[in-house]
């Protein structure tokens, strides 16, 4: 299961990266998303999948899942949230400013 | 006590603007002179003591830790260049007097000049290579400084420009050198290296070493093909070129040739670098005297061509010729000093430097014109008993004859050197009598805009004092022979010589070469107006001039040229370089360090609806990238992460499904919002190479990734720390829900700071969008 | 006493959390700021003197022991850094008052400022290291909020960029950690050294050094990594630019020089050598870029790449001395980077341009301010007596003895190049004819105080060196030697 999961990380790398080279920057920002994904998918799955019970003691159960890679996901998350967030505002307001959100007619020059 | 000689005029250097702002009826001059004068007379009374063979020792500490200290060593050879600095430095202070008005900017120049003078002696008393690295960076500065005196003038700019630049060079090349030396001996002392010479010419290191010191000691020295700094620093004002550009800071290289030639002297390629360059010099700063116009480059070129002279005599490697050069050290400090009063005078009565333009100055100017006499004929050693110049130069010449041919090289070069010694000695002497009896004999040739007369008699009294050097060096050698010449040539060569130098040796062959020299010199002197279409075409094709701005402007081209190409501002571009760089270095790392392991021993087994999911996401992910519809993107992307937290939930991690649940529902409606301002999606094809460009690279990034994970997967071999974690969460933590434990209380911090970074964003999105900058649309 | 070293991160954040609501009240928040800079710089300076002196000192957050909580771990590199990050602030807080536009001012510009300057001390101190991606998304969030500030067209457009280039290198922050978990299941630095060394740094563990290697060298500005850097650092105001400039790639740096000490250490042949070479070339394209423009801010920012070269130099070559020399180059240039950029900011303010053709002939007007950028100049070439030459004799020395010659000459003529780039600035923009200045521009009096007490500070680094070197060369000791830093983490008391 870790090898498909791995396999799928690495489809969700390929694609945010090929939209990362985009000249659109709605486009730039999906590739982000979709890299966050896959990294946050790599995180659980550098643990190990489906080892035991969700990691909420209990009595009886003898076998949890690793509970630190949850622990740094859900860190992760909320930190691409703010960034995404913030990300797409400036977007927004590159555009509204430079008029056009086409990444290769913001290459600028040294004397602006 | 010797670094108080050091200190006193950087401490002068501090005091003189306010000097100049306070003390305004005093030409400042006046009130700092005394101290190097006072030096002067310091070291003046230490003749005996180091005559006798004694040296001094003394200093402080800087940097122990590296070895870095000022200590500061006296013998003969540093207390030669000592009372020259602290000598003619008096002179010049004195002639500056004169020279600049009240009104200039005198603070400037006599802060740059003091700088000048403490730097200046601290390189020839420096025993430790770091300070005296230092110290010889600090004249490259403050002569950078004082050729751009008159910034104004584009011409002063360029000159001290060029001479930082080219002696700036040559101080890393010797710092390497340094460096390297004192790895080799373990020692960052001078003296300590020397004795430990051995070591030093067995090392492998040693032509390297060699290369490295030379450049900086070439380049300072003003040799070719590095000589072409010296003239463009004439812009500085004519003090400051009697006494940085001719006396002092140009023998600095010289200096430190003669004060290592007992660790690299007699040695095969010394003698082929430092004779072969001097020559060099010799021969090219004379002839190219001859044709200059302003009387500063004449003189510039003269030095060329006497500091290529010494260079020479250094490497000959014989004792005679270590004498002789220090001998002409001397003489050319004199002589020199006294010709650039003399141009300076010229310019001050005259208004002009321009040879073409003067003439018959004699009669108006007798003094200056007497000095300019005592001064050009010795320069070109007429074989008087009343010039000093004479006397070295014809050392200079005897020496040439006496080389010890140990070597089949030296024993192969040797036969031409008395040769080129004579022919660039015969240019010498061609423009020193044009030197002289152009400025001051014959009729006027130009209008000047002034009536010239004599100059004032304290302008005056630097040049005499020099000229007097000249006549009673020239009658009386013998006087500074012991005090000065034998200790300063016994500290290069490490053995006392002992040699009383007479006018009059015989008819001996360097008599005649003298002879030759005169003659021909006289002849090419009087028949000059017919050979010198030869300058048309021989400096064109050998110009360093051009090679050096050709190269400073390349620099600049190729720089611009090669950004631009990379700096593109396309974040694509960047992008990309990044991705290559990644999929290289990591490739290459995991393929080199056979980084590649796959075990499948111990995985999860494989579960259909967790498959199912994924391969939606997978096929959502592509679908993103091929969407037209912004919306449509937008929802496909939502799908890949609601898909995200439905794998969470497989994988038993409830809270993360639930958190990623609610932040892709924000950040899709978050996205709606946003794009619903922005433009349709671009439906333009990409050109194919680019497109397959990015196919190739993003394949290539998601394969590596699966690589390097399923590799990581497959290496684990340490339990991880999670079962502390388990263990301790109830009962230390107080919480059933480990990971809620680990967020709030082992990694609280991690908490403490995502929130800061929840705040921040927000923070910078409401400044965003309140605090816009003018003029653009709504 | 170990509760201090919090401080240095906790000092800024309760003070920029309390600035957001007083937003209007500027005379206010300015003062606060000046204030609350100093108390951070004397409590710092009193904590380094005091781990100099005493050792490290370790805190365990929330009381959990090494290596299941965070830790915070206040070694000699980590408190030099943040004392020199600290002078730095304490000279932002004062030049910009008088530079910046009421507008940024009152938009957070403190709040982001003090948060950065606690991102950048957190990053220093931890010792784990998914906590330092989380201050590193700290400080990278307070640059985003600062780049932006103002919101101008071509701050925009660069900030995108930045923003872009630094979340992709984040992602991957966060992967490799991932990577790196699996293989030795902890995240705590210390046992990261003890479990990477424990299996002789396997292949995949060097493969995945190399990645961390990357995602610090594009935060670092390293070539082939830096190209999002030079725009970016220059379109935002002057004190925003010094402020990047001098600490948001050193944190790359650190971590750089923390990681391969530390951690991956086991394959020095392969990594290091490596690091040589990009070095190499950093410094050459670095001094390349500074030669290649007239924009003032960006020949400055130009110049932030080829100290990177230095510096990684040191870590390639892997000896006491040249780690010594790294981060004494490293402070060094931190104070010089910071004051070049406050100085470029004053002429820009002076000239109204940045643009080094339409300036001349500055220093009649200002012969302060000229002599002060020549000094600057001076040592930022790294010519004695300043602070470059101490940190850049021991780079050379460390070079030389190992074997690395090529590299050496490299950094021998970049550092002339290194000196032709900044000079040009000087016999251009201060010597010169002379210009038409524009009217009724601020008055740059104020805007000295900051920038003298800098390079004061660079110039008793260089001549005062030994009063610092024996500690720093103690922490290139101690890098050398990893076992320093576990015994402090892990041991118990």
């Amino acid at each position: 299961m870790e090898i498909i999961m791995s396999i799928l990380a690495g489809i969700l790398f390929s694609a945010g990266v090929y939209l990362l080279l985009q000249r659109q920057l709605l486009k730039i920002v999906f590739g982000t998303a979709l890299l966050s994904h896959g990294a946050h998918l790599l995180i659980l799955t550098m643990g190990k999948l489906n080892r035991g019970d969700p990691p909420i003691l209990e009595e009886g159960i003898k076998a949890y899942t690793d509970p630190l890679p949850q622990a740094l996901i859900l860190t992760s998350i909320v930190i691409s949230f703010g960034v995404t967030s913030f990300l797409l505002v400036l977007a927004y307001r590159a555009y509204r400013t430079n008029k056009t959100d086409n990444m290769e007619q913001l290459r600028g020059s040294d004397h602006d | 006590m010797l670094q108080y000689a050091v200190l006193a005029p950087f401490l002068t250097a501090l005091i003189v603007p306010f000097l100049f702002r306070y003390i305004r009826a005093i030409h400042t001059g006046w009130l700092i002179l005394p101290i190097p004068f006072g030096i002067f007379a310091y070291f003046l009374s230490q003749l005996t003591n180091i005559s006798e063979g004694h040296t001094q020792l003394s200093g402080i500490e800087w940097v122990p830790s590296l070895g870095m200290n000022f200590s500061f060593y006296l013998d003969g050879l540093s207390l030669l260049f000592s009372l020259l600095i602290s000598g003619i430095g008096t002179l010049v202070v004195l002639y500056s007097i004169f020279y600049l008005d009240k009104n200039e900017k005198l603070n400037n120049f006599y802060v740059f000049l003091y700088i000048f003078m403490g730097a200046m002696l601290g390189v020839v008393l420096s025993d430790n290579i770091y300070a005296l690295y230092l110290f010889w960076e600090l004249t490259s500065i403050s002569s950078f400084l004082l050729i751009g005196y008159w910034y104004e003038r584009q011409a002063s700019r360029y000159g001290a420009l060029k001479s930082m630049i080219i002696t700036v060079l040559g101080g890393l090349s010797m710092l390497g050198g340094l460096i390297l030396l004192s790895i080799i001996t373990g020692t960052t002392s001078i003296r300590e290296m020397i004795a430990a010479s051995d070591t030093v010419l067995e090392s492998p290191y040693f032509t390297g070493i060699l290369v490295l010191i030379l450049l900086g000691a070439f380049t300072k020295s003003a040799q070719f093909p590095f000589h072409i700094w010296l003239p463009d620093a004439m812009e500085a004002p004519t003090p400051v070129s009697a006494f940085l550009h001719s006396a002092t800071m140009v023998k600095a290289g010289i200096y430190l040739t003669a004060r290592l030639f007992l660790l690299f002297g007699g040695t095969d390629i010394f003698f082929v670098l430092v004779t072969g360059f001097g020559l060099l010099t010799l021969c090219w700063g004379s002839y190219m005297a001859v044709r200059q116009t302003d009387l500063k480059a004449i003189l510039a070129f003269s030095t060329i061509s006497q500091l290529g002279m010494i260079m020479t005599m250094l490497g000959f490697g014989t004792k005679e010729a270590a004498f002789a050069a220090v001998f002409h050290i001397f003489n050319h400090a004199t002589f020199k000093g006294s010709l650039f009063m003399v141009a300076g005078i010229v310019d001050h009565e005259t208004g002009t430097r321009d040879i073409r333009r003067l003439g018959g100055l004699m009669t108006l100017m007798p003094i200056s014109a007497t000095l300019a006499f005592f001064g050009a004929f010795s320069m070109a050693g007429v074989p008087l008993p009343i010039f000093n110049g004479f006397l070295s130069k014809e050392m200079f010449f005897q020496t040439s004859l006496d080389l010890e041919t140990t070597s089949t090289l030296v024993a192969s070069i040797a036969p031409f050197v008395p040769a080129l010694a004579v022919f660039g000695s015969i240019f010498t002497f061609v423009y020193s009598m044009y030197f002289f009896f152009h400025t001051f004999t014959g009729e006027t040739r130009g209008q000047l805009k002034v009536k010239p007369h004599e100059a004032p008699i304290g302008m005056l009294i630097s040049p005499i004092v020099l000229v007097l050097f000249v006549v009673i060096v020239g009658l009386l050698p013998n006087m500074i022979n012991e005090p000065i010449l034998t200790p300063a040539t016994a500290a290069i060569y490490g053995e006392l010589p002992n040699k009383h130098i007479v006018f009059w040796h015989g008819f001996e062959p360097a008599l005649y070469m003298s002879m030759i020299v005169v003659a021909l010199g006289v002849i090419l002197f009087l028949t000059r107006t017919k050979w010198q279409s030869v300058y048309n075409w021989i400096p064109g094709v050998l110009s360093a001039n051009k090679t050096y701005d050709y190269l400073y402007n390349m620099q600049f081209r190729v720089s611009e040229r090669t950004t631009r190409t990379y700096m593109t501002g396309s974040i694509r571009h960047y992008m990309l370089y990044i991705l290559i760089f990644i999929i290289g270095a990591t490739g290459v790392t995991l393929f080199v360090t056979d980084g590649f392991v796959i075990d499948t021993s111990d995985l999860a087994p494989i579960s259909w609806p967790e498959v199912v999911v994924g391969l939606v996401m997978a096929i959502a992910a592509i679908a993103t990238i091929l969407m037209k519809n912004r919306i449509a993107a937008i929802l496909v992307l939502g799908i890949v992460g609601y898909g995200l937290s439905l794998l969470f939930v497989f994988f038993r991690a409830p809270d993360l499904a639930l958190t990623q649940l609610i932040v892709e529902t924000v950040t899709v409606a978050l996205f709606l919002l946003c794009f619903y301002h922005l433009p349709k999606l671009d439906t333009k094809k990409q050109p194919v190479g680019a497109k397959t460009l990015n196919i190739i690279v993003s394949v290539s990034v998601g394969v590596l990734v699966t690589l390097v994970a399923i590799a990581s997967h497959s290496s684990k071999k340490f339990e991880t720390i999670a079962h502390y974690f388990i263990k301790e969460s109830h009962h230390l933590g107080g919480g059933n829900n480990v990971v809620n434990v680990i967020l709030v209380d082992m990694r609280g911090l991690d908490t403490l700071f995502e929130i800061t970074v929840l705040g921040l964003a927000a923070l910078g999105i409401y400044a965003m969008i309140r605090l816009r900058d003018k003029g653009e649309m709504d | 006493m170990t509760n201090l070293i919090f401080l240095p991160i906790l000092i800024p954040l309760i003070a920029g959390t309390m600035f957001v609501f007083f937003r209007k009240r500027l005379p206010l928040v300015r003062a606060g700021t000046q204030i609350v800079t100093i108390l951070n710089l004397a409590v710092t300076a009193f904590v380094t003197y005091y781990v100099l002196e005493n050792g490290t000192l370790v805190l365990q957050t929330g009381g959990w022991d090494a290596p299941y909580g965070i830790i915070l771990v206040g070694d000699g590199l980590a408190m030099s850094l943040i004392l020199t990050t600290n002078i730095i602030a304490v000279a932002a807080a004062f030049y910009a008052p008088y530079s910046l536009d009421k507008g940024r001012e009152e938009f957070y510009f403190y709040t982001f400022f003090l948060i950065l300057i606690g991102g950048v001390s957190g990053a220093f101190l931890t010792g784990d290291i998914f906590n330092l991606f989380v201050f590193f998304e700290v400080l990278l969030m307070a640059s985003y909020g600062l780049i932006t500030l103002g919101g101008t067209r071509q701050q925009l457009r660069e900030s995108i960029k930045y923003v872009l280039l630094n979340l992709f290198s984040s992602i991957l922050f966060v992967t490799t950690v991932a990577f790196l978990y699996s293989v030795t299941g902890t995240v705590n630095m210390a046992q990261l050294s003890v479990r990477v060394g424990y299996v002789n740094q396997t292949g995949i563990l060097t493969t995945i050094g190399i990645l961390f290697f990357i995602v610090f060298a594009t935060k670092g500005a390293l070539f082939p990594l830096y190209f999002w850097m030079p725009n970016a650092y220059t379109k935002p105001p002057a004190v925003i630019s010094a402020l990047f400039g001098a600490l948001l790639t050193k944190v790359g740096i650190y971590s750089i020089i923390r990681i391969f000490t530390l951690i991956f250490n086991g394959n020095i042949d392969y990594t290091h050598t490596f690091f040589i070479v990009l070095a190499g070339f950093t410094l050459i394209f670095g001094v390349a870029g500074a030669l290649s423009t007239n924009n003032i801010k960006l020949i400055i920012a130009y110049n932030i790449i080829p100290a990177i070269g230095f510096m990684i130099m040191g870590v390639g070559v892997f000896s006491e001395l040249s780690l010594s020399g790294s981060i004494y180059y490293l402070i060094h240039d931190m104070v010089i980077k910071a004051a070049l950029f406050l100085l470029v900011g004053a002429v820009a303010i002076v000239a109204g341009t940045t643009d080094l053709r339409k300036i001349s002939g500055l220093i009649k007007e200002f012969p302060f301010l000229g002599w002060m950028f020549f000094i600057a100049s001076l040592v930022l070439a790294g010519l004695p007596p300043f602070s470059g030459f101490i940190g850049k004799l021991q780079l050379l020395q460390g070079a030389f003895e190992n074997g690395h010659y090529v590299v050496a000459i490299v950094a021998l003529i970049t550092s002339l190049l290194i000196l032709i780039s900044v000079m040009r600035i000087f016999i251009l923009g201060f010597w010169g004819e002379g210009m038409d200045l524009p009217q009724n521009t601020r008055s740059i009096r104020p805007l000295y105080f900051p920038i003298s007490f800098l390079l004061i500070f660079s110039i008793v680094l260089g001549v005062g060196a030994e009063w610092f070197l024996p500690y720093i060369q103690q922490i290139g000791v101690d890098l050398t030697d990893p076992s320093v830093y576990i015994d402090a983490v892990l041991k118990k008391e």
